[in-house]
């Protein structure tokens, strides 16, 4: 009965190492206690009592010392040899023993005999810094007892002496902890370098943990054993002088460290409208919580754009610029000056609204404004550049780290149901209304499960299903190219009807109604289609959100074609009015000149009401693009408040007399348009985007609706809508939504990027007017501010000759880095499989005991009376016993048993671990007697 | 040692207290007051009803279970050792809990304690094993009414398939070490008790 006895012998093994382990634990302990009582912790009550009881603590304790050891050296001696002729035992036990034993041979009780002595003179200094803390009075007191301790400490080498003789006799017993203190004392300084490297480097390697790119276990593993380490070894380093500036050290980093934890939860605490987000997110999904925290990121993002534009731009011009009505580009014309402040005008963002900071018309050429020579117009161009740049980087990088997060755990669906089983409930909730989300959280992330799980199980006619995905794809590239021509017909059409004077209301408004209808009706048809399909909700929205995206397309596209064209005709315009200008200034100098016959005199300047000017159509476009989002903002909000909240109203208090059932039936409540949402924020941000060039005052105006609409939209969610029939979970990474974000950004950048660098800016107004090109303001500040050789070496840089390698490298870079990725991809797939394979096998290799006992079962329920067979049979079940069976016992010893196997095979993988304890300390190899070796504390008395 | 009226924590009980559950001296003072605290009936000892008045507890799912972990089995009055034992398994385990003695008995709060205590909380009749029946009750209370009978089923029958590998339609505990074995056991159930 080899197994039986293996048992014993453990049991046997633990409870004396527990009996020895948990006194000299104690004295650990006490010691601690000491030290914090020394530290002067207990205010008034209790303390002296407290004292006194530690004082006759530790007499006793040391006292009791000796013969304890002696008897646990003599205990462990049958044990282990019990231990020696089986296997199983030796190899929890051995690489301890081993280690210990080598150790305790060599120097034998010398290390014990150290480490009393330490103790001692640190109760000494213990009593000593009690001692002046406290009054006088305490003080003799104190004086006292250290003089006690030390004849005791006297008495106690005798002792001792005779404890390490006995030891020596039986030189191969030991006590596991007394070895570990054994080798903790005895080490010559040049291995407490080396202890304390290897200290700093575990420590490194905790702190860093995280970022290693290894499998969960093995970091588990590492943290583990490197955590032990430091625990069994930071104490031992601080022996002797550093001790205290050692202690104080580590516990101002564990200071540190807790403020950081606490840092970073006051940082997640700060976190936005994150209470908001899960209060949705727990009745809704995580899909209706996506758009939500895509909002809230966008806010964030526009914010940013905010600082810059506002601090960069708007408050320099209304600080240190010229004030409004200096000159003619700031001030209202004397013919629209009656209506200027009509409400009308100002709600069509013209009058006032036209000739202020909000938009690009009102800026200054001056090269440098006020006493800092702000160069303000260099300013305006860079931070419209900027924005683009920030904005693209921005996205691109939240993208990358989503994918990051994304091919982490997202497939990692081992034991979903049970996690969501065992972890889902959060036992610090003690708020009721809490409570009721988390209710709601656990249902919906349940419901999700469920829709996911059944989505894997759909065992399907796999023809019919791809025939008709084919055939939806179909449909609805011929809706999207139907809609696209009709768009392109209607563009053209009023094109033509822009040049008639007789149009009926149809006429005029034919473009719009049809752009509205038509982003009305294709979003239903979609989803119509997209029925047919089938896919997984989740997959499904992907596709509706790519297809509406097509759909919106053919609107931004025919808006900035009619924007385009009047720009063109706003271009050839101005050249007449710049004419005109000119001449008439002409005019009114020569009309001067000849009133008051004096060539000398300087004229007075012209009203700047009165002066002519162009239309300035950056101005003009600004308007549009501010005029488009104000609206944009007018109709979501009033379809949230009509669609959701009327509806919602209605079918609640009009059910009591109704004829049918309104809430399950017809109308019912909406649910929130996941998709429509995103596509809306999304353009309205490509509007942004391209509009924030001609009007800067576009991108407060979005934070403003950025943040109520996140006000706005959580409370309309939560009080009109329902959740989806399905609820499904959203993928991680939001990068969907950031790849149609990117593409607008990209489709947005374009035109920007064309006007900025092709087109001439109008004469009189704006930071560039007066320039070739907008661009020139670069070229200008190059050359009149930089160094002449900044000059030429931008010249060779714009040099074709240099552009087209460079393009070259990059693309060659980028083919390179796609490569990589693509080989990385196919690793990691790779290396999933053999993850899933492995735990295939594993999972294999256990059921197949189990396979033999489902006939035994079926056997079982053949037989008429089963609940006296025992459940299951013995046999197939008896290979994993010894694994089971500990656990399954009594807690404490069962897990006594369990850890016992894993610490050691936990400490046993790393050499370092071992490597400088196992070792026997070379310098005092035949040292001299015992504390001779003992180079820093005080001579042996 | 019976459960004393006064107010005062005698010094070796404190001793024997923190020996057993590895509590500081303050932190044991703490929760004493915060026992006597609860103790409404003054007596010593805390009822269930006492525990009920914890509203993190009032409205937890497991709650009831939980208030049973603090007694011991067939009784109904937990005295401050009792309530030390149980909260000890509560205790973080610190950096430098000593290390040298992991043969030694296993404190309340390692890892496996940790756990076993929260299989206890699913564990309603104490064989060791969690049927089905048990993980329905405990859904029924998680989920309420939200879903239907016939989904808490399926979600009970996909949770033991998850996690049974010995085929017995239960979780045994070493099923359920295994299942959480990549949860954080020792954060999360780990309560930062002043010191």
């Amino acid at each position: 009965m080899p197994r039986k006895r293996d048992a014993a012998a453990m049991d046997d093994v633990g409870i004396e190492i527990d009996g020895d382990l948990s006194d000299s634990d104690d004295g650990v302990a006490k010691r601690r206690g000491n030290r914090r009582q020394a530290g002067g912790r207990g205010a008034a009550k209790g303390r002296g009592r407290g004292k006194k009881a530690d004082s006759e603590d530790e007499d006793e304790e040391e006292e009791d010392e000796a013969p304890r050891g002696r008897r646990g050296a003599n205990k462990k001696k049958p044990a282990k040899k019990r231990g020696g002729d089986d296997d199983d035992e030796s190899e929890d036990e051995g690489p301890k023993r081993k280690r210990g034993g080598g150790a305790n041979k060599k120097k034998g009780g010398k290390a014990q005999d150290s480490d009393e002595e330490d103790s001692e003179e640190e109760k000494g200094k213990k009593g000593k810094k009690r001692g002046g803390k406290k009054g006088e009075k305490e003080e003799e007191d104190t004086k006292g007892k250290k003089g006690d301790a030390k004849g005791k400490g006297k008495d106690k080498d005798d002792e001792k002496d005779k404890k390490k003789k006995k030891k020596k006799d039986d030189s191969s017993s030991d006590s596991n902890s007394g070895s570990d203190e054994d080798e903790e004392e005895s080490m010559s300084e040049g291995e407490m370098a080396q202890l304390m490297e290897e200290v700093e480097e575990k420590k490194k390697l905790i702190a860093n943990i995280r970022n290693k790119p290894w499998r969960m276990g093995r970091r588990l593993t590492h943290l583990r054993e490197a955590q032990q380490f430091v625990d069994k070894f930071e104490g031992a380093l601080g022996k002797g002088k550093g001790r205290k500036w050692y202690a104080y050290k580590v516990m101002m980093t564990k200071k540190w460290i807790k403020f950081q934890r606490d840092f970073e939860n006051f940082r997640t605490a700060c976190i936005p409208w994150e209470r908001k987000i899960k209060e949705v997110e727990s009745h809704f999904g995580s899909s209706v919580a996506s758009y939500f925290i895509f909002l809230r990121w966008m806010y964030g993002m526009n914010l940013v754009l905010f600082g810059f534009t506002f601090g960069l731009v708007v408050i320099p011009e209304v600080l240190m610029g010229l004030p409004y009505g200096s000159i003619p580009r700031k001030t209202v014309p004397r013919e629209e000056q009656d209506t200027a402040q009509d409400y009308s005008v100002l709600m069509d963002f013209n009058g006032y609204c036209k000739y202020s900071v909000l938009f690009y018309g009102y800026y200054n050429d001056q090269r440098t404004i006020g006493l800092l020579k702000f160069r303000l117009p260099l300013s305006y161009l860079m931070v419209g550049i900027g924005t683009f740049g920030y904005s693209l980087m921005l996205v691109i990088r939240t993208m990358a780290k989503n994918a990051d997060v994304g091919g982490g755990d997202g497939e990692d669906g081992e034991f979903t149901f049970a996690w969501k089983m065992f972890t889902s409930w959060d036992y610090l909730i003690g708020n009721a209304e809490t409570a009721d989300n988390k209710y709601a959280s656990i249902t919906t992330s349940f419901k999700e499960s469920i829709v996911d799980e059944q989505e894997n199980q759909k065992d399907e006619n796999i023809h019919l299903r791809r025939f008709l995905r084919v055939l939806a794809n179909f449909l609805i590239t011929c809706s999207l190219g139907g809609s696209g021509y009709l768009i392109y017909f209607v563009v053209k059409r009023s094109q033509e009807f822009a040049n008639r004077d007789d149009l009926s209301w149809y006429e005029k408004n034919e473009l719009e109604l049809i752009m509205s209808l038509l982003g009305l009706v294709c979003p239903m048809l979609f989803e119509t289609i997209a029925e047919l399909e089938d896919y997984h909700p989740r997959i499904a929205l992907k596709w509706q959100l790519g297809r509406i995206f097509a759909l919106f397309l053919g609107n931004l596209y025919t808006f900035l074609f009619a924007l385009f064209d009047e720009v063109n005709t706003k271009l050839e315009e101005e050249q007449s009015i710049k004419n005109a200008s000119i001449w008439a200034m002409k005019e009114y100098y020569a009309n001067f000149s000849r009133m008051v016959n004096d060539s000398e005199a300087t004229p007075p300047p012209m009203n700047p009401a009165d002066v002519i000017r162009g239309p300035c159509w950056e101005t003009a476009v600004g308007i549009e693009f501010v005029k488009l989002t104000v609206s944009d903002i007018q109709v979501s909000y009033l379809t949230i408040l009509i669609g959701d909240f009327a509806r919602a109203v209605i079918v609640r208090f009009l059910n009591y007399c109704w004829c049918w059932d309104l809430e399950a039936g017809f109308p019912s409540y909406g649910e929130f348009d996941i998709s429509g949402n995103v596509l809306g924020l999304v353009f309205n941000q490509g509007m942004i985007w391209m509009g924030a060039f001609f009007a800067p005052g576009l991108v407060g105006i979005n934070v403003l609706r950025l943040l109520s609409s996140m006000y706005y939209q959580c409370w309309a969610v939560m009080a009109t809508n329902v959740p989806h029939e399905r609820v499904f979970k959203a993928s991680k990474s939001n990068n969907f939504y950031m790849g149609l974000l990117l593409l607008v950004l990209f489709l947005s950048l374009l035109p920007v990027v064309y006007v900025i660098m092709s087109l001439p800016p109008s004469f009189d107004c704006g930071p560039f007017s007066g320039k070739e090109k907008m661009f020139d303001v670069v070229m200008e500040t190059i050359d009149l501010d930089l160094p002449a050789f900044m000059g030429t070496l931008f010249s060779y840089v714009a040099n074709p000759g240099l552009i087209i390698p460079a393009v070259l490298l990059m693309v060659l870079a980028i083919y390179y880095l796609n490569s990589v990725s693509e080989a990385y991809k196919n690793s990691n797939m790779e290396l999933k499989k053999k993850m899933q394979m492995a735990r295939d096998e594993e999972k294999n290799r256990r059921n197949n005991t189990d396979s033999t006992n489902q006939v035994m079962k079926d056997l079982e329920d053949l037989l008429p009376n089963r609940s006296l067979i025992p459940p299951a049979p013995p046999e197939p079940e008896k290979p994993p016993e010894p694994e089971t069976k500990p656990t399954k016992t009594k807690p404490g010893s069962a897990g006594k048993g369990v850890n016992l196997q894993k610490d050691v095979a936990l400490a046993s993988p790393n050499p370092n671990t071992r490597g400088p304890v196992s070792r026997p300390p070379a310098p005092r190899g035949g040292g001299p007697g015992p504390g001779g070796g003992r180079g820093r504390g005080p001579p042996p008395r | 040692m019976g459960s004393r009226a006064s107010t005062l924590l005698r010094e070796e009980e404190i001793e024997e207290i923190k020996k057993e559950t590895g509590f500081s001296h303050s932190q044991i003072t703490r929760l004493y007051s915060r026992f006597t605290s609860l103790d409404k009936g003054e007596n010593g000892t805390l009822s269930r009803e006492d525990f009920q008045r914890i509203p993190e507890l009032a409205i937890n799912p497991l709650g009831d279970r939980i208030i049973n972990a603090f007694f011991p089995e067939g009784e109904d009055q937990v005295n401050f050792r009792g309530f030390m034992r149980t909260l000890a398994h509560f205790r973080p385990i610190e950096d430098n809990e000593k290390n040298k003695d992991h043969t030694a008995s296993e404190p309340l709060n390692s890892r496996t304690n940790k756990l076993l205590f929260a299989f206890r909380l699913y564990d309603l009749d104490r064989d060791d094993k969690i049927s089905r029946d048990e993980l329905l009750q405990v859904l029924r209370m998680m989920v309420g009414v939200n879903i239907s009978d016939e989904q808490l089923g399926s979600i009970a029958d996909r949770t033991i398939q998850e996690a049974d590998t010995n085929g017995d339609n239960c979780i045994s505990f070493n099923e359920f070490i295994k299942v959480l074995e990549k949860v954080d056991v020792e954060q999360k159930m780990s309560i930062r008790f002043l010191h």
